[in-house]
């Protein structure tokens, strides 16, 4: 498929999906409601609702649904590995922790911003730990390390989180998964700009670091022997995409699929070039966690399903498609 | 320790029998023994001694072979009905979440699900109160083994409270005073539904925090609670229990009286007109003092209440 | 371009002695020279040094400059490698592949031009890969794969091409496209370092040989002069007969059985 044609398609479904996560919602509204409320007028209860509640939401979807999914790109580049993504260094443990705590210790009298912060704060904790044992030899980082101590820092983590909610009222209990399994619902305006705020530049990066990535996916040597810096674009994007993925997991739980299979469905369209890879993974994540979102607040209205079995359900089977096309051609 | 004949409503009689034949064989010697125990029991009295049947919460029928003496109650609705039917002195041991200061010297056996079973076996009950359900599956298995008998209870609403007390009552000969206690409950309830009956009533959301919202919907004890008490539960459309909601829905919905669980519970800017109460979540449980936990509400939702109807003393069903 | 090594040394840690002791080496512009020697003599050592991978003690000049003073980018528009193998995970084309050799010459994001679309469809041409282009790589049998890797460091447009067992597990006529293919590179001027384990193929195509054993230099020369019994034996520790070719005239290595 032609890569520009995929790339209208995915800006195209992209504005849709926000357009229509705007329009619909668990609350019935007509078309005339909304725009008003975009407008500033009209009910105030239809205002909270379009441009406090839905807005906010859509663009969180956007932005974390594409961040997940350059994130998991970059990853699966960076560890030459299909089946990387974005939590792979223990970065979803990490923020977890820090959630898990806030909860047990009901540190969130302080503010509503102690959770998404605690979450980062333990996003960034296991960032560095992983970081420090994969260069801890002193010389050039070796991504299997890197993989391996990610997998043991996510293991310790989870042991982490198991103990504090085994000591836990069953309300904390409660709560915890209910953070992990993630959701769009928390969404504010101020969380969606420093999201924004983070991410847009981050995203932006890695696209511009996308040829010496085509080059690292193919191995280190050779990236290195065809002129790339492989030190510095390894420590760059890394920590650029892990720092992506934490303000993700901070500000919406732990979303499972994005990050994984985004990148994958469009690698099977348009191929490996990272030039082309990452941006419309961006799209395609955007477009798709935003409209998961819109199937989690619809399907079974006025309750809500968790977001991270929409990505699931909805994510698998796609996927097992695009392979299924792929293999036959 | 008296031993306990159990049927299930499904058991055959090939499985009654060979108990049958054992307690003839070993009652009369049983019961001897454990008349020293009984002896000196203060609550017992001029007791009952004669086998006690009890269907508990699943139906299941439970032989005791007398009031039993030595209790150990994993459900704390349940030690407190004990509690207040004049059995408290009955107990051997606790849960780490019977935290009342009276029960502070007994022993406990760790969670109200998956207990420890050692602590348990250790303490000798002759009654052992659990939930009903099959979050645990282990430990009635592990107490029929042991030949332990226990019955099951379900908090989960007002029939559940008064259905445990005179089961409990029954359990440790105590009728007269479960029955007391049962009357008192109902009447408490009635007097308040007719203090209530000429206010206004109120739209109410009883939110546990989480995001989304996690909110109380009907067949919750809560949503019952607040209906008897005035309130019409904003979220009585669910199909759940307790379920998620998207914030707009809160938002959306006219709601006067908000019950927040906890004092994290609550975004405010989903309900700006609401008047915002913060509940102890010990609310969500139904126990023995639920006509306190009710006036409680009704006050949290009404304000102070109006003295009660001259023509409302009879007692509901 | 010229590429010599002096007196290099190479120590790896935690072994007491040197991958590479005081190899020396000098590879005129416009041939094909050949190093060889058994297994752990140090042959891929002195590529990685070549390349300035590795810390050395001693000195390696590419075009008479120390390679530590070249750019990154500037060296591999300079020097294409080929290392022993590589594993692709992902989707890829042919072509894709082989653009990558004009990775050296392109900004961040700047796309290909009419300069770099040549190199790259010169490359494919000589490997013979053109009508395998649009192929996923991973589909292409061992030989093609070696081609389009070949033709990768083409695309780089270098003036010396560093080759680490390029026909390792290539069948005859595959190995022979390529051999021929580097002679008529170092025919065309441009300097062609092979590294290799086959020491008939080496004396038939290179210009000059350089036999390592054991991190030292146990001969260096015209391919006669270091295909002889005595040398290989010794270096081999086996006995090996040593004829010359009727067909080529090359010298031509037959190993005796052990009795």
């Amino acid at each position: 498929m032609n890569r520009w044609v995929l790339g209208a398609g995915l800006l195209l479904a992209t504005v849709v999906s926000v357009l229509l996560g705007v329009r619909l919602g668990s609350v019935p509204l007509t078309t005339a409601q909304v725009l008003e409320a975009l407008r500033g007028g009209g009910d105030p209860v239809v205002r909270d609702i379009v441009v406090q509640l839905r807005l906010p939401r859509v663009l969180l979807g956007v932005l974390v649904g594409g961040g997940l999914a350059i994130a998991g790109a970059t990853f699966q580049a960076l560890l030459r590995n299909p089946l990387a993504e974005p939590y792979i260094l223990g970065i979803s443990g990490g923020a977890s922790v820090g959630a898990v705590l806030v909860l047990a210790f009901g540190w969130m009298a302080a503010g509503s911003w102690a959770l998404p912060l605690a979450a980062f704060a333990g996003a960034l904790l296991a960032i560095v730990l992983v970081f420090r044992v994969a260069t801890a030899t002193g010389r050039a980082m070796d991504v299997r390390v890197l993989l391996l101590a990610g997998v043991v820092v996510a293991a310790f983590f989870s042991a982490c989180i198991a103990f504090i909610l085994s000591i836990s009222p069953a309300r904390t209990v409660q709560s915890a998964v209910l953070w992990i399994m993630g959701s769009l619902a928390g969404a504010t305006w101020r969380g969606v700009l420093l999201t924004a705020a983070y991410t847009t530049p981050a995203a932006v990066l890695l696209i511009g670091l996308a040829r010496p990535l085509n080059l690292l996916s193919i191995g280190e040597e050779t990236a290195h022997h065809l002129g790339a810096d492989v030190e510095k674009v390894k420590r760059t994007s890394l920590v650029v995409a892990a720092l992506i993925t934490a303000s993700g997991v901070a500000v919406a739980g732990v979303i499972g699929f994005v990050g994984l299979v985004v990148p994958h469905a469009v690698r099977l369209l348009i191929g490996s070039d990272h030039r082309a890879l990452l941006p419309l993974s961006f799209l395609a994540g955007a477009a798709f966690l935003t409209l998961a979102d819109l199937a989690a607040r619809l399907a079974l209205s006025p309750t809500e399903i968790p977001i991270g079995v929409i990505t699931a359900f909805i994510g698998v089977p796609f996927f097992l498609v695009l392979l299924r096309r792929s293999i036959a051609a | 320790m008296g031993r306990a004949r159990v049927t299930h409503p499904s058991a055959g009689l090939r499985r009654v029998l060979p108990f049958l034949l054992v307690l003839a064989v070993f009652g009369c010697g049983e019961s001897d023994r454990a008349g020293e125990s009984r002896a000196d029991d203060p609550s017992r009295g001029a007791a009952d001694q004669r086998p006690v049947e009890i269907v508990d919460a699943t139906g299941r029928t439970v032989l005791l072979d007398g009031p039993a003496t030595r209790i150990l109650s994993l459900v704390p609705s349940a030690t407190l009905t004990l509690r207040a039917i004049g059995a408290s002195d009955r107990l051997v041991g606790r849960t780490d979440y019977d935290d009342e200061p009276w029960a502070s010297g007994l022993p406990s056996v760790g969670g109200g699900l998956e207990p420890n079973l050692e602590a348990i076996v250790t303490l000798r009950p002759d009654l052992v109160v659990r939930f009903a359900g099959s979050q645990d599956r282990r430990t009635p298995q592990r107490l029929d083994d042991l030949g332990i008998p226990h019955v099951a209870v379900r908090p989960d609403g007002i029939a559940d409270v008064l259905e445990t007390v005179r089961m409990l009552g029954q359990a440790t000969g105590r009728r007269a005073e479960a029955d007391s206690l049962a009357t008192a409950i109902r009447s408490d309830l009635a007097r308040l539904e007719a203090r209530v009956a000429p206010l206004p009533r109120k739209s109410v959301a009883y939110v546990l925090g989480g995001t989304p919202p996690w909110v109380a919907g009907p067949g919750t004890y809560i949503h019952e609670l607040v209906t008897l008490v005035g309130g019409d539960n904003v979220f009585a459309d669910l199909d759940a229990l307790y379920a998620p909601v998207s914030p707009e829905e809160v938002r959306s919905r006219r709601i006067e009286v908000v019950l927040a669980s906890g004092v994290e519970a609550f975004d405010r800017s989903l309900a700006p007109e609401a008047r915002i109460e913060i509940v102890d979540e010990g609310l969500e449980i139904p126990g023995p003092d639920l006509a306190i936990s009710a006036h409680r509400l009704a006050e949290l939702l009404h304000g102070p209440l109006p003295p009660v109807p001259p023509d409302a003393e009879s007692p509901g069903p | 371009m010229r590429l010599r090594a002096e007196r290099v040394v190479v120590r790896y840690p935690g072994s007491s002695v040197p991958a590479l002791d005081d190899v020396s080496m000098d590879v005129p512009p416009g041939s094909l020279y050949a190093v060889l020697g058994p297994n752990g003599s140090g042959k891929s050592s002195l590529m990685r040094a070549l390349l300035g991978l590795r810390r050395i003690e001693g000195r390696v000049l590419i075009d008479e400059r120390p390679v530590g003073s070249w750019d990154r980018r500037e060296l591999a528009r300079a020097v294409g490698a080929v290392t022993q193998s590589e594993s692709i995970s992902f989707p890829l084309t042919t072509r894709e592949l082989v653009a990558m050799g004009r990775y050296p010459y392109l900004g961040p994001l700047e796309r290909e031009g009419e300069d770099d679309r040549a190199a790259i469809e010169r490359a494919l041409t000589a490997c013979d890969l053109v009508g395998l282009a649009g192929r996923d790589v991973t589909t292409l049998s061992g030989g093609e794969f070696q081609r389009a890797r070949l033709a990768r460091a083409l695309a780089q447009e270098p003036r010396a091409l560093v080759l680490d067992e390029p026909t390792a597990s290539l069948d005859v006529g595959h190995e022979m496209t390529i051999l021929e293919l580097l002679r008529s590179s170092a025919d065309s001027g441009m300097t062609v370092l092979l590294i290799t384990h086959g020491l008939d193929m080496a004396a038939r195509f290179a210009d000059r040989m350089l036999l390592l054993s054991r991190g030292r230099v146990a001969a260096e020369g015209s391919p006669a002069e270091v295909v002889r019994e005595e040398t290989l034996r010794a270096v081999y520790g086996w006995p090996l007969a040593v004829h010359q070719d009727p067909t080529t005239g090359a010298p031509r290595v037959t190993p005796l059985g052990s009795r």
